[in-house]
């Protein structure tokens, strides 16, 4: 007998070659039906452990559903996807789903004819099942649906610390501007900072200055998307922004959302400028804190002017390149079903609500520690959030606007409070300057 | 027959073994010829081209508009903002490389204990991912949780803690020095090994002479070490002056534009307001600018 065949008379060779077939088939590249592999790329900017934890749950379900498909999670972050995405645009290497990016993003990229129309998706998952208007802001031409809602997010709530306020003998929270310097004075001191507005460079601190500028009365772009930010209402914003920066921690001035969420989860600011994520970190990481926080809508220069809430209307949608797009359709629609989509809204309770009113009353969703507790909160976020607002979609009277996207990543709005705070520019002087800069944006 | 002319040296053998070596010396040349067009004068080329078109970075679509982004460039402030940020950066943290270096390296070549086990310690800096030495900086900076803060305060020098990045200077001069912390170990190794080529009989010779330390050190090892600079110098230049995560991740190129550099400029122009028209202009200028930088130097150096 040939000293390379064993008795079953198989060659060494052959043998290696079963084992390799062997082994790659449990690494999944051979799958059992047989059929090439196929791989759908999610991204997405929502990727705490929490959230990467629910997304597992149903990228397990789903691709046990459809054996020889593997769905790979990849993050991107509030500050990164513009570049990230721009990048796999211009190369044509996109993702086939993207989840969690603000409706004005939405808009840009629709605009450039970059994306899929969404409303197979909708209408699989029910267009009777989202709570009415949710999808209004991706109907960007009418009929068409660029992407869905996948999540609402009320992110300018003033989370306050009750404890704080009872020692500082606050008696309600505040509801004007003025208030809550007084109380941010009164509340700061030994360790503790009043706030922790961001003043960086970046997407946050220009998203939460619209917040303010609105919070005064003004606006950024008119109805018709003329340029509207040189007005005294803007003025009062940044000066009133001005004004808070000693009530905030020093290196406010490189904060993004996550250093600022960190500032009153630490304990270290008394109040907090952010969405719903506060309930489910201090539950986790602070939990000392949990019977001292509480949220209200967030005040504004005067009780005249209404309360403006910003909702990034969290979305989905495919790229129009995206590859198995009938593959990721059935994926998309699978994000929204049952446990799944509970799973992702109890991951951070109150920071993405539903959007869909079936899981909103559905028991399992209720069914949650922090949902019981912070009942109150949710709901007057859900509220605020269902007639939210951002800078792609001012007010019920504005225009979408597709350029909302490239304003907000060219940092000029960022820039206009660092002028005003860092370097001590007069606002009017940079109020014009930045009025310039958004007009030409605007028309490139 | 009688022919006048050039006398030849080669039969039509000889000639056609000359064509088959010079076909053969093309033919081994031509990996590293392609490779060299594929690697550098295709994006050279590709970059000027896209720097005459207004491109949206996503579809990689747009239009021609010439010498409008360079115009438009050459009239802007930022640009020389920029410019002048990347200036003070690279003179700034080569400046404390080349010193630091040296003197470390001086420190090295003494007979010390633990001698072999400082030589890899000092080199720590220069292995570890930027995004890792930004993200240990950042911590050190941290105005609640920082440790160089919390220092400050306990020894009584600051009362509030200093905000390190989101402030000019402060910005700038923390990112130099986190700059030069992280680089200076390749001059290190660089002048390290000169140091040990040095004869000790220049040594002898100058002591002889009468020369002190600063003597010795002025009048022998530093002219030893002029070649090695210049490489040092000019191969840090060109790093230093296209630095780019090290400076967006630690500063973004805040506070406004305080520390933004050409490289941040490119990326800000091709990425943040997706004009890659714009971004390859700006990369196409600085790509000048140091081309003249070196030139410069190297005339210099050679003088």
């Amino acid at each position: 007998m040939n000293g390379l065949q064993n008795k079953g008379g198989m060659t060494r060779r052959r043998a290696l070659q079963g084992a390799l077939a062997l082994s790659a088939g449990a690494a999944g590249l051979y799958p059992a039906t047989g059929r090439p592999n196929t791989t759908l790329r999610w991204w997405s900017t929502q990727s705490s452990p929490e959230q990467l934890a629910a997304y597992r749950y149903q990228i397990a379900a789903f691709e046990a559903q459809h054996p020889g498909v593997q769905v790979l999670f990849e993050k991107t972050s509030d500050e990164g996807y513009p570049a990230q995405l721009a990048a796999a645009f211009a190369g044509g290497n996109v993702p086939n789903l993207v989840t969690h990016l603000p409706s004005f993003a939405v808009a840009d990229y629709w605009n450039a004819g970059l994306l899929s129309p969404f409303d197979a998706v909708i209408d699989a998952v029910g267009a009777g099942r989202f709570f009415d208007g949710t999808n209004r802001v991706y109907e960007l031409e009418p009929g068409v649906h660029a992407a869905a809602g996948i999540g609402n997010t009320a992110a300018n709530m003033l989370w306050l610390r009750t404890d704080l306020m009872e020692k500082a003998g606050i008696e309600r929270p505040p509801a004007t501007w003025d208030e809550l310097r007084a109380a941010c004075a009164r509340m700061q001191g030994r360790g503790v900072y009043g706030a922790q507005f961001p003043y960086a460079k970046n997407s946050a601190t220009s998203l939460v200055i619209i917040c303010f500028i609105h919070g005064a009365g003004g606006q950024v772009l008119s109805p018709e998307l003329e340029v509207a930010i040189e007005s005294p209402a803007a003025v009062n914003a940044l000066e009133f922004y001005r004004s808070m920066r000693e009530f905030c921690p020093p290196g406010a001035t490189g904060y993004s959302w996550g250093e600022s969420l960190g500032a009153f989860v630490s304990g270290a600011a008394a109040t907090g400028l952010y969405a719903g994520r506060v309930l489910v970190n201090v539950s986790n990481r602070n939990p000392r804190l949990k019977e001292h926080i509480t949220c209200v809508t967030f005040p504004t220069v005067s009780a005249d002017v209404p309360a403006w809430t910003f909702n990034d209307y969290p979305s989905v949608f495919i790229p129009a390149d995206a590859p198995d797009r009938e593959l990721t359709r059935q994926f998309a629609t699978w994000l929204y079903e049952g446990e799944g989509y509970i799973r992702q809204l109890h991951a951070t309770p109150g920071h993405i609500l539903p959007v869909l009113k079936t899981a909103a009353q559905d028991e399992r969703y209720l069914d949650h520690e922090l949902v019981r507790r912070y009942s109150g909160e949710i709901a007057l976020m859900s509220t605020e959030a269902a007639a939210g607002h951002n800078l792609g979609w001012e007010s019920p009277a504005h225009r979408i606007n597709v350029k909302a996207g490239a304003l907000i990543n060219s940092g000029v709005l960022a820039e206009m409070v660092q002028r005003v705070v860092l370097n001590e520019e007069r606002p009017r002087v940079v109020l014009a300057d930045t009025a310039r800069r958004i007009e030409a944006i605007m028309k490139a | 027959m009688f022919r006048e002319g050039p006398a030849t040296t080669a039969s039509p053998g000889k000639a056609s073994l000359d064509t088959r070596y010079g076909l053969l010396g093309a033919l081994l040349i031509a990996p590293t010829v392609l490779v060299f067009c594929a690697v550098i004068v295709y994006p050279l080329i590709s970059a000027i081209y896209l720097g005459l078109f207004s491109i949206y970075t996503p579809t990689m679509e747009g239009e021609w508009v010439g010498m409008d982004n360079y115009r438009r460039l050459l009239a802007s402030g930022e640009f020389w903002r920029s410019l002048l940020n990347n200036v003070i950066w690279t003179v700034g943290t080569l400046a404390l490389q080349v010193i630091f270096g040296i003197l470390v390296a001086l420190m090295l070549h003494r007979n010390l204990v633990f001698r072999a086990f400082a030589r890899s310690l000092v080199l720590f800096p220069y292995f570890l991912s930027t995004v890792v030495a930004v993200l240990v900086w950042r911590w050190l900076f941290n105005d609640l949780y920082g440790v160089l803060n919390h220092l400050l305060m306990w020894a009584g020098i600051v009362d509030m803690p200093v905000d390190w990045l989101g402030t000019m200077p402060n910005a700038m001069v923390s990112l130099i020095l986190v700059g030069a912390w992280k680089y200076f170990p390749f001059v290190v190794i660089a002048v390290l090994a000169r140091l040990q080529s040095i004869p000790d009989e220049l040594y002898e010779a100058a002591s002889i002479d009468g020369a002190g330390a600063w003597g010795r050190f002025v009048d022998v090892t530093l002219p030893q070490l002029r070649d090695v600079l210049i490489v040092v110098v000019l191969l840090r230049t060109i790093w230093d002056f296209k630095e780019f995560d090290l400076i967006y991740l630690l500063t973004g190129g805040g506070p406004i534009i305080g520390t933004q550099t050409l490289p941040l400029m490119v990326y800000k122009e091709a990425f943040a307001l997706n004009q890659m028209g714009g971004a390859s202009a700006v990369a196409v200028l600085m790509m000048l600018i140091m081309l003249l930088f070196m030139i410069l130097y190297l005339s210099r150096a050679r003088d």
